[in-house]
């Protein structure tokens, strides 16, 4: 494993975590979701975060990305602290350091494939860079679409166009929980090709969640969950090595473990 | 089934509470005027019970029917029956006492130097004290023996501040008279805040029946005597000219008029319970639409487990009904408060209506049935759409619009009628109805309004995106956000803004309607009126001794008077002016159609045009008029086009006074001509002075004459602008009730936004925008079509004085401003519920 940084805040890492506990529910119903978790996320780096379902994954990129508040524990973000800040704070971190996509469902049904990637500069109030804006759009391929709206995407398309308007603000760091989750793999191909070639050519940071090895496979370090803790990480991944950890961590120690969780969130009350 | 629906609108109670307010603000409304109208029966039958307790009457006979409208009250259409008569009747075998109703017009002055004045417009009466009269008490002091002595009715003296043993004056028969109070009267039943003043019999007898006629004389019975035979005897000695009716009868026709009065009341106050219902009606099928959206899912589910369409159907009535049930449940308990409240406003005014607010089964029934009637009718739409969805369809994750072929067909009647109703106006505008003019304009405008309110969905997206320009154009990205949000759905944000539409197209049309009346008002005033000043009474009747006192001034050259009476005109009852031929020569300026005014001083009569063209007179044809001193048939001499006189026939004064006596007279207007060189400054001073003492006398220039007209119709416009709050009030439930109902539906949409960075307070904003547009949409729409017909009124209305069309273009302006404020008020609440949403639990809500 990568040593953590003695001073989170240096400019190698652009967002970590430090004792990160968040616990759901209260007495009987209780579900520490995070259990503790230290970890670096490296800064031009596409790391991907992979676990057993129930493990925890989501509520870390919703507590790192200032959409969930942690329970206990320290988090920085290109250098702020996210604990620390309010509500206020908050919306302008997401406004403008911080692009999260969604599993599903993350364009507005009224506005353009144009108007959903400007979104966040829209709100923000800030200039479209056109350059940077085309670049994005050729990136994601998306040139032709642009003034479709999202039910005259295809969920692959859609998938790109949110990938796109998490990138068009420049944020420090793209939180992503499985985008892929619902693609086919030729269209989940082209989403993770373009998230890998934000971080190469545009010089992006990038966290995604997924249960794909091959996705995990174009990341440039892996990190496992299992009941709201890191226990492993695989750097410069492949697909078979990817498989190997999980095989290993899906062991039947572990296999006993993971199903309390998931039973856990069944019994969420439907809403 | 049931159950499942019960439990449902148990656990969304909060979806349906817009629902159930909107028909309890209905139903509050049918609840309250029948409760309204029956306890003003009640009150006017207590007044007539012990205002008539006689056992026989003996009045004259009548002169005309009812039916020529223009006299809703007792009096004008029956001969009067001689005073002397009493003495004759007293001698009758059985009688125990007679009392000849010697009543007229008087004015008390207050112990603080003003005329007292009835509440409400009711009536200021004088009365000969009877002491034979069993239905009056003294209560204090003593009755009134000499011409210098009053006794007021407990109320009365209350409300003037006076004592018994005070000095005052009162103005009887146009003079102002010195008197003491010397007695406290008490009667028996509630008197609804009329002013009740006692003369002693016999100076009331030379001030209100000097020629010796009364209307009426009551006859009481002995103890013992058959009422039946009493009646017989007294009809053989009253004679020929002569009816008589036993009280019971009496009072039961006068209870029968007094019902029909109050039935138009009831029926002017239904007709806005009625809009209140139907703007309410918007509210619940938009409800009852967005639920079964958004339980689409449940229901599949309940299909897909082998429930019917006709038992979803079912389930979502069932809802409906209990909506419909609470809901008008409430608005009867919100009836009887509102009743319960203006029966305290009324009261301080001094109207006492009477004790317990009636609630009879039939006003319960009605308003439940009402309630529940509505809301079914409402729920039905989105209930059968519910059930006929098919349940793979409604599993589906992207909500499937349903608006293909009926939003078309509804679309295109929208268009037809509007058209249609379009044309009908403008035809009936234009003349080329005849006689169907006025049903073609109203026929028109209900045509049209229904159009319109089918063709919105067709109007919004264009409407509203231009509307929504310079929102979106200058807060990127929230005006678009919001534009999106309204167009999205047009049918809904339709009937949202339908809603406010009807009630702002009928608040539009009267203020155009009202303008133009003021301003027609004016031009009359300024075109006619050549007077130098004129007289009115807040009585609406100048006392002659005003007259007299500012004909006697130095720079007053000619007081000339206007004096109405009730006459029967060839059968039926009218307003007939009394003037005299100087009127047309120095006071109006009025062109004369045919004939020539030189025929009132011959003695004929003179017509308006629309009076002639109604009855088909000619100049030379033979009137016949009857009133109750006398009856005379006159030739008609002219045709003029006036509007300063707004009456169906003009005789000479000489005429009008042998036709009805002076206490049925009264003095509408006197207009003063100074004389040559007179000071216009000094001579107002003067006449100010000298009718000072009359108190409710006022002088007016032209002008101020055209404003006091003016003012009478913002009066109007008041009591119309409170009605129409009513539907506006519901309509601003309706867009709080869609908006918060379409942020629940768009809750991950919310999330989402929130996720990418949208504020709190820009969320918020969007939610504003939103309310704003679809308000001010629905304000224009609604406006528009008022105006729009109501601009036709003044071609179809031109014979009844409505000559000139004005828009009230700031007053417009100022309902659309109104509407932006009434769109931030009803955002404030949804606005709060989206901004407080949790960004995680919205985005994973399902
Ligand atoms: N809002 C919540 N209330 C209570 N418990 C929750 C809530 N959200 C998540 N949990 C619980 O926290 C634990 C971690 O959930 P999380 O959604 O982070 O898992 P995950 O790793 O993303 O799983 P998956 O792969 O299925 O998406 C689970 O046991 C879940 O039941
Ligand atoms: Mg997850």
């Amino acid at each position: 494993m990568r040593a953590l940084a003695a001073d989170p805040s240096t400019d190698a890492q652009i967002a970590s975590a430090r004792g990160l506990v968040k616990i759901y529910g209260t007495g009987a119903a209780q579900v520490r979701a995070l259990d503790g978790i230290d970890v670096d996320i490296a800064r031009g780096e596409l790391t991907a975060v992979m676990g057993p379902s129930g493990s925890g994954k989501s509520t870390l990129m919703h507590c790192m990305a200032g959409l969930d508040t942690a329970t206990a524990g320290r988090i920085l973000v290109d250098g702020e602290d996210i604990g620390a800040a309010n509500e206020r704070r908050l919306t302008k971190l997401r406004r403008n350091r911080i692009g999260f996509v969604f599993q599903a469902f993350n364009l507005i049904p009224t506005l353009t494939a144009a108007e959903n990637i400007t979104l966040p500069l829209d709100i923000a109030r800030r200039p479209v860079d056109q350059d940077w804006f085309d670049a994005v759009v050729d990136a994601v391929g998306l040139r032709d679409r642009l003034a479709h709206r999202p039910a005259e995407l295809s969920g692959g398309q859609q998938q790109r166009v949110a990938c796109a308007r998490a990138l068009v603000s420049r944020p420090a760091v793209v939180f992503a929980d499985e985008p892929t989750g619902n693609l086919d793999s030729r269209s989940a191909a082209e989403v993770l090709s373009f998230l890998r070639r934000s971080v190469d050519e545009l010089g992006q940071s990038v966290v995604m969640v997924t249960h794909d090895p091959t996705a995990a496979s174009y990341a440039h370090r892996v990190l496992f969950l299992a009941d709201g803790r890191l226990v492993a990480e695989v750097e410069h991944p492949t697909p078979d090595t990817v498989l190997d950890v999980l095989r290993d961590l899906s062991g039947p120690a572990r296999g006993a473990h993971t199903s309390a969780p998931t039973a856990a969130r069944t019994a969420e009350p439907v809403r | 089934m049931t159950r499942v629906a019960l439990r449902s609108i148990r656990s969304h109670l909060g979806r349906f509470v817009m629902s159930i307010v909107a028909v309890l603000l209905g139903v509050a409304f049918v609840s309250g005027t029948f409760a309204l109208r029956t306890m003003m029966a009640g009150t006017f039958d207590d007044i007539v019970a012990t205002s008539a307790q006689a056992d026989v009457y003996v009045r004259g006979t009548e002169i005309a029917s009812q039916t020529g409208g223009g006299s809703m009250g007792v009096g004008g259409n029956r001969t009067l029956v001689p005073l002397a008569l009493a003495d004759e009747l007293a001698q009758v075998d059985g009688v125990s006492a007679v009392t000849p109703d010697v009543t007229g017009p008087i004015i008390l002055v207050g112990s603080d130097g003003t005329a007292v004045l009835a509440a409400g417009g009711a009536p200021s009466f004088g009365l000969g004290y009877d002491p034979q009269d069993p239905t009056t008490t003294i209560a204090a002091g003593r009755a009134p023996t000499s011409p210098g002595e009053i006794a007021l009715e407990t109320s009365t003296l209350e409300a003037s501040g006076l004592a018994i043993g005070d000095p005052t004056q009162v103005l009887l028969g146009g003079a102002l008279t010195d008197v003491t109070v010397v007695g406290e009267v008490h009667f028996d039943a509630a008197i609804a805040g009329a002013i009740f003043v006692m003369l002693d019999l016999q100076t009331a007898t030379q001030a209100w029946a000097a020629d010796g006629l009364v209307p009426d004389i009551g006859v009481f019975a002995a103890d013992g005597t058959d009422t039946d035979r009493l009646l017989a005897d007294v009809q053989a000695v009253a004679g020929g000219d002569t009816e008589a009716i036993s009280g019971a009868d009496l009072r039961a026709e006068t209870t029968a008029q007094i019902r029909e009065m109050l039935g138009f009341v009831g029926t002017f106050l239904l007709v806005f319970a009625g809009i209140a219902l139907f703007v309410g009606a918007f509210i619940i099928a938009n409800t009852f639409q967005m639920t079964v959206r958004q339980r689409q899912r449940e229901f599949a589910m309940l299909r897909a487990v082998g429930a019917s369409p006709s038992q979803v159907f079912g389930s979502i009535l069932v809802q409906a009904l209990v909506v419909g049930v609470v809901g008008a449940a409430g608005g009867i308990a919100a009836g009887v408060g509102l009743v319960a409240v203006l029966r305290m406003v009324l009261g301080s005014f001094g109207m006492e209506l009477s004790g317990a607010i009636p609630l009879d089964g039939f006003t319960v029934g009605v308003s439940i049935a009402i309630g529940a009637l509505v809301s079914l009718v409402a729920a039905a739409i989105p209930a059968r759409h519910a059930a006929l969805t098919p349940p793979v369809e409604a599993m589906r994750e992207e909500d499937v619009r349903h608006e293909g072929g009926a939003a078309r067909w509804s679309g295109a009647l929208g268009a037809v009628l509007t058209v249609g109703g379009a044309a009908a106006v403008v035809l009936a505008a234009t003349d080329r109805l005849g006689d169907g003019n006025e049903l073609g304009l109203a026929a028109g405008a209900i045509a049209a309004l229904i159009g319109v309110l089918l063709l919105a969905p067709a109007l919004v997206p264009g409407g509203l995106g231009a509307l929504a320009w310079p929102a979106a154009a200058t807060m990127r990205p929230l005006g678009g956000l919001a534009r999106g949000n309204v167009t999205r759905n047009p049918r809904r944000t339709a009937s949202t803004a339908g809603a406010l539409m009807i009630g702002m197209a009928l608040v539009g049309a009267a203020a155009v309607i009202a303008s133009s009346t003021q301003a027609s008002v004016r031009s009359v005033v300024e075109t006619e009126s050549t007077s130098d000043y004129l007289l009115r009474s807040a009585t609406y009747d100048v006392p002659s001794g005003a007259v007299d006192a500012v004909a006697a001034l130095d720079d007053v050259d000619q007081v000339l008077t206007v004096e109405v009476a009730m006459l029967a005109v060839d059968g039926s009852v009218h307003d007939v002016v009394g003037v005299d031929r100087a009127l047309f020569e120095r006071a109006l300026d009025v062109p004369v159609v045919s004939g020539d005014l030189a025929a009132l001083d011959r003695g004929e009569a003179v017509a308006r045009v629309s009076a002639a063209e109604e009855n088909d007179w000619q100049v030379g044809d033979r009137i016949a008029l009857e009133g109750s001193t006398g009856s005379q048939t006159v030739t008609l001499g002219a045709i003029v086009d006036t509007q300063a006189i707004d009456t169906t026939l003009m005789v000479p004064q000489g005429v009008l006074d042998e036709l009805s006596s002076p206490a049925e007279q009264t003095i509408n207007t006197a207009f003063v001509m100074l004389t040559d060189g007179a000071d216009a400054a000094t001579a107002r001073d003067d006449l100010t002075a000298a009718v000072q003492p009359f108190l409710i006398v006022s002088v007016m220039d032209n002008d101020e004459f055209a404003d006091a007209l003016s003012a009478q119709v913002d009066q109007v416009l008041v009591i119309l602008y409170a009605l129409l709050g009513l539907s506006v009030v519901i309509a601003v439930l309706g867009i709080v009730n869609t908006l918060a109902l379409s942020i629940a539906e768009r809750t991950r949409e919310i999330g989402l936004l929130r996720a990418v960075g949208l504020g709190r307070l820009q969320l918020a904003s969007v939610v504003t925008i939103e309310s704003v547009l679809t308000s001010v949409f629905g304000t224009l729409l609604g406006v528009g079509l008022g105006v729009g017909l109501a601009s036709a009124l003044p071609s179809v209305y031109a014979d009844s004085g409505f000559t000139d069309l004005v828009i009230p273009w700031a007053q417009l302006g100022t309902f659309v401003g109104l509407a932006v404020v009434v769109g931030v008020l009803a955002a404030i609440w949804p606005a709060v519920r989206a901004a407080r949403m949790d960004v995680l639990d919205a985005v994973s809500y399902e």
